[in-house]
């Protein structure tokens, strides 16, 4: 219907779809985001509410609740997002631009942090520098007589080190994605012109690709700021708080209503900041890429630096991806949690169960749960991801097409807020808003449908950004000569944006598979079924003190997500023949 | 006409009965209940802890033609998660296995959203306390936890006030009581309990406390003093029992620790032993509850549940109860023997928290340890 009034030479302009899909959208995104929102926000208008914002914004508790929290936070925040752009920048550049050896062995290795959850970073960080504050026995380091100050062994600096550790492969996802569509003629053409290296990079790269930086930034620092594991691992014990510590100490002292707080106002500051840096975007001039003119990637070569930078990125990759797998692993064959590398056995994995290990409980593979779970788990994330992604692609066309607009803006916007929402007040507030039947729609409680929507909707800045950052390189002639000749928007999108995106929507895909996956609040809230999903599983475990089957279990995740990667990466090329040619 | 009449009538006999049996089930044996629970075919149960599988499977055996439907989650979540859920006017779960009892009393039995049940097979066991507000199956721990093996002669500490002074500076850990429930419930009774932190302070130190402006009582003061004495604060009880427990360490810390957890003592290599010779108190025993959600869908099957989560009549308690049945935890029914390995519940130095009293007082501890950190 939307590409019938399209066709139509003169019709009524406010009938054409480029109404009537940002109208649709506004109305989607109202519902799945700005309702959950409001209703949260509503729920700190009551009076307890009320006393609530007083106890955070002004009096006597607001140092301690607020501002040194926040300021923990931003700091956090800011110097995970530049750490990551940085990192994930490089190896991106690395893998996708230059003739460095073993690239796709590269990518594999950065794309990996991101799937191991963040605790094993944290863990692995105490493994090698925990000191003495704690009693116990001491980390790798104070062991071999090196004394490891407070400062580096807690608090700000690990939990910077560690969180840049794990969120820099998705700067390195979204980078590399719009990196693959710089094409060889521009560069080429900067060649021939005579530019030096340096400047090929920071007249024509680096400008082509800001808008994917800026997702990259924006994403890891709403990822940094909304973390929960490192901080607390590393943070409390020299009483390092920050806002997400706090919101979820709030929570769960059952003090809801100063949480929300805190959730709104973390939301406000981040989403202030979102907007300066979606002003710096749209204050500059727009560079189109994707022409449909020779797609090919020019591949800068390295000289005598080939292997130097190789060592560095192998280096990079040993310190956040194999130390913390080690640190997991062992965590799963070693049957004392203190003493990761002595007595190693597969009893968690395979073991039969009934002897004297583990309470006479069989490894995970043995346990049926684990076969269902699996599936349900892998059933979940694919839909997610799908729906997600779909629903991503809409709202980054919209917000492309429309750049600068009002609307883009406030869409960009909206799209990115459900990152900052605890998934405990996002779960309560959709189980209130969709459990009860509204008007002729029936009730939603208790149902895949729920669980589905209410995901997408949480994942939802990971597709529109990723989608953004891609859908901002592809030429508008392309597709005006395809709207001229008559495609309607679904075939345009199908037939044109698709493939040409399609590296950086599989990118979206895969972090919001990954993070469905991982995901436990949001899950634990909607699932009704008696057939759990593995994080469940891993969290049920987990709660009897048995860390080395919830390992196990993470390590089947992580099997799980390599392999979707690995499927999304064949399927790209299949689809993206030009790019081997 | 007539017929429609009839009919009337005969759905009135149905309805009748549906609407006045809430109230009358209350009375019933479990053998009146099974019936009626076996009509209604299902039980769905949020738990806090994953040891439901196993009664799922004993409860089946027991009373064929009941399906249990067990979700395992934490207090905080099964909270959010009736909340919202009444919010909307669906009425799913039947039986809330939960902690996190003051917060319960505040969102959940003020607000009418649970009701509390007594099973009459087992009334007449329970102290009064254990059946009121709300019904206790058993009790777990928050208490002063150090290292057998560090400390071969019993515990270090003595009386509570010594973790304020300088030899304990930086050496007594606490799961974070701003970010975990049962530890600010700990710090709460303690300052629930001026007199006796008083007598105490006097005890241990030869003079009377004096209280600083803005305090009230001594046990709030112990809360201040605790906090500046370098109290170090954990993210979760993990940390903390290596930290403690660790069999290899030298003059280790203490901390307030979960008294069960030492029944891991050797699967993990730690040493730990409950500190239970302590003035006034060592710590805190704190309700696992059992309570019938608002509006049950299966308001039988979910008596039916609760009574046989008390177990039957033997020292163990059989397969209802056996699940929970471990050295650190105790139960409410005098018929089940305490854990040979563990301190019985008569002689253990715990305060048992009321949770009434302490959900009126922990908002005033919650902030004061805020303001102190």
């Amino acid at each position: 219907m939307i590409s019938t009034s399209l066709s139509a030479p003169s019709g009524s302009r406010l009938l054409r779809s480029g109404f009537l899909m940002p109208a649709a959208l506004v109305l989607i995104v109202a519902v799945l985001v700005v309702a959950p929102l409001v209703r949260i926000l509503l729920s700190t208008l009551t009076p307890e509410g009320l006393d609530a914002w007083v106890a955070v914004l002004a009096s006597p508790l607001s140092a301690n609740l607020w501002w040194r929290p926040l300021l923990n936070t931003m700091v956090l925040g800011f110097s995970v997002a530049g750490g990551c752009l940085l990192i994930g920048g490089f190896l991106a550049w690395l893998v996708v631009l230059t003739d460095v050896p073993g690239r796709r062995f590269l990518g594999m290795m950065a794309s990996l942090p991101y799937m191991i959850p963040s605790f094993a970073a944290a863990l692995a960080w105490g493994t090698l520098f925990r000191n003495s504050r704690l009693g116990g026995s001491a980390g790798f380091f104070e062991t071999n007589g090196l004394v490891i100050p407070d400062w580096l062994a807690w608090g700000l600096i690990p939990t910077a080190i560690v969180l840049i550790a794990h969120y820099y492969s998705l700067a390195y996802t979204i980078i590399a994605a719009a990196l693959s569509s710089v094409g060889a003629d521009l560069v080429e053409a900067g060649q021939m012109a005579g530019a030096k290296r340096p400047r090929i990079f920071f007249g024509i790269i680096l400008p082509v690709v800001t808008p994917a930086l800026i997702a990259a930034a924006s994403l890891t620092f709403a990822g940094a700021v909304a973390n929960f594991a490192a901080p607390a691992l590393l943070g409390l014990p020299v009483r390092m708080q920050t806002l997400s510590t706090r919101l979820f100490g709030m929570i769960e002292t059952g003090n809801n209503e100063r949480g929300f707080v805190l959730a709104l106002l973390l939301i406000a500051v981040s989403a202030l900041f979102l907007f300066l840096s979606d002003r710096l975007v749209s204050g500059r001039k727009a560079f189109i890429t994707v022409t449909g003119k020779g797609g090919r990637t020019k591949r800068f070569p390295l000289g005598a630096w080939r292997w130097p930078l190789f060592s560095l990125a192998v280096l990079i990759g040993l310190l956040t991806t194999v130390i913390p797998v080690l640190v997991l692993a062992a965590s799963s064959l070693a049957p004392q949690s203190g003493a990761l590398f002595s007595n190693w056995t597969l009893h968690f994995w395979i073991g039969e169960g009934g002897g004297e290990i583990a309470q006479g409980q069989a490894g995970i593979f043995r346990n049926p749960v684990l076969i269902d779970a699996l599936w349900n788990t892998i059933r979940l994330g694919l839909v997610v991801a799908f729906t997600t992604m779909l629903l991503g692609l809409a709202l980054a066309y919209t917000i492309v097409q429309r750049k600068g607009t009002l609307l883009a803006t406030l869409l960009s916007q909206l799209a990115f807020l459900p990152l900052l929402v605890p998934s405990i007040a996002f779960a309560a507030a959709y189980i209130a808003l969709f459990g009860a039947p509204i008007g002729p729609l029936p009730s939603l409680y208790g149902t895949f449908a729920l669980l589905v929507i209410a995901a997408s909707a949480h994942n939802l800045p990971f597709a529109v950004q990723s989608g953004r950052s891609v859908l901002g390189q592809i030429s508008a002639d392309i597709e005006e000569s395809a709207r001229l000749t008559g495609a309607s928007l679904l075939r345009r999108l199908f037939a044109i944006i698709f493939p040409l995106a399609i590296r950086g929507l599989f990118a979206g895909a895969i972090l919001v598979f990954v993070k469905m996956v991982r995901d436990l609040s949001l899950v634990v809230l909607l699932f009704t079924a008696t057939s759990p999903v593995l994080s469940m599983v891993a969290y049920r475990y987990a709660s009897e003190g048995f860390m080395q089957f919830a390992n196990a279990i993470t390590l089947v995740i992580l099997v799980v997500c390599l392999a979707a990667s690995f499927l999304a990466h064949i399927l790209q090329n299949r689809v993206q023949k030009w790019k081997e040619q | 006409m007539l017929k429609r009449l009839y009919s009337t009538a005969l759905a009135a006999c149905f309805i009748l009965p549906v609407a006045a049996m809430a109230d009358d089930l209350d009375g019933l044996t479990p053998e009146q209940l099974l019936p009626l629970a076996q009509k209604e075919g299902s039980v769905t149960v949020f738990s806090l802890s994953s040891r439901i599988a196993k009664i799922e499977k004993a409860f089946e055996e027991a009373y064929p033609g009941i399906d249990l439907i067990g979700l395992d989650m934490s207090s905080t979540k099964q909270i959010a998660r009736v909340e919202a859920e009444q919010q909307a006017g669906v009425n799913a779960v039947d039986v809330l296995y939960i902690a996190d009892t003051p917060v319960v009393f505040d969102k959940l039995l003020e607000e009418k959203r649970v009701v509390n049940y007594v099973p009459p097979r087992i009334a007449g066991e329970l102290e009064d306390r254990y059946k009121a507000p709300l019904l206790t199956q058993r009790l777990s721990t928050k208490v002063l936890m150090y290292n057998e093996k560090a400390f071969p002669d019993g515990s270090p500490v003595t009386n509570l006030w010594q973790l304020t002074t300088p030899e304990w500076r930086g050496r007594v850990l606490m799961v974070d009581p701003s970010q975990r429930g049962e530890l600010l419930d700990l710090l709460t009774e303690i300052s629930l309990h001026p007199d006796e932190m008083a007598a105490a302070y006097k005890a241990e130190f030869g003079k009377d406390i004096e209280v600083e402006e803005g305090l009230q009582g001594a046990g709030e003061q112990f809360v201040k003093a605790l906090i500046e004495n370098d109290l170090i604060m954990l993210p979760n009880s993990d940390v903390l029992n290596k930290s403690i427990g660790d069999v290899n360490a030298k003059n280790p810390p203490v901390g307030f620790g979960t008294y069960s957890d030492r029944r891991d003592n050797e699967k993990e290599g730690w040493a730990l032993q409950v500190a239970n010779n302590v003035e006034p108190a060592n710590g805190i025993l704190f309700p696992a509850v059992l309570t019938i959600a608002d509006k049950a869908p299966h308001p039988a099957a979910a008596r039916l549940l609760i009574d046989f989560m008390f177990g039957d009549d033997t020292p163990t308690g059989g397969p209802g109860f056996e699940p929970f049945n471990v050295p650190g935890d105790y139960a409410v029914r005098k018929s089940i023997a305490d854990h040979p390995d563990s301190v019985k519940l008569g002689e253990l130095k715990a305060w048992t928290i009321d949770p009434a009293k302490t959900a009126a007082a922990r908002g005033r501890i919650a902030d004061l340890i805020i303001t102190l950190q």
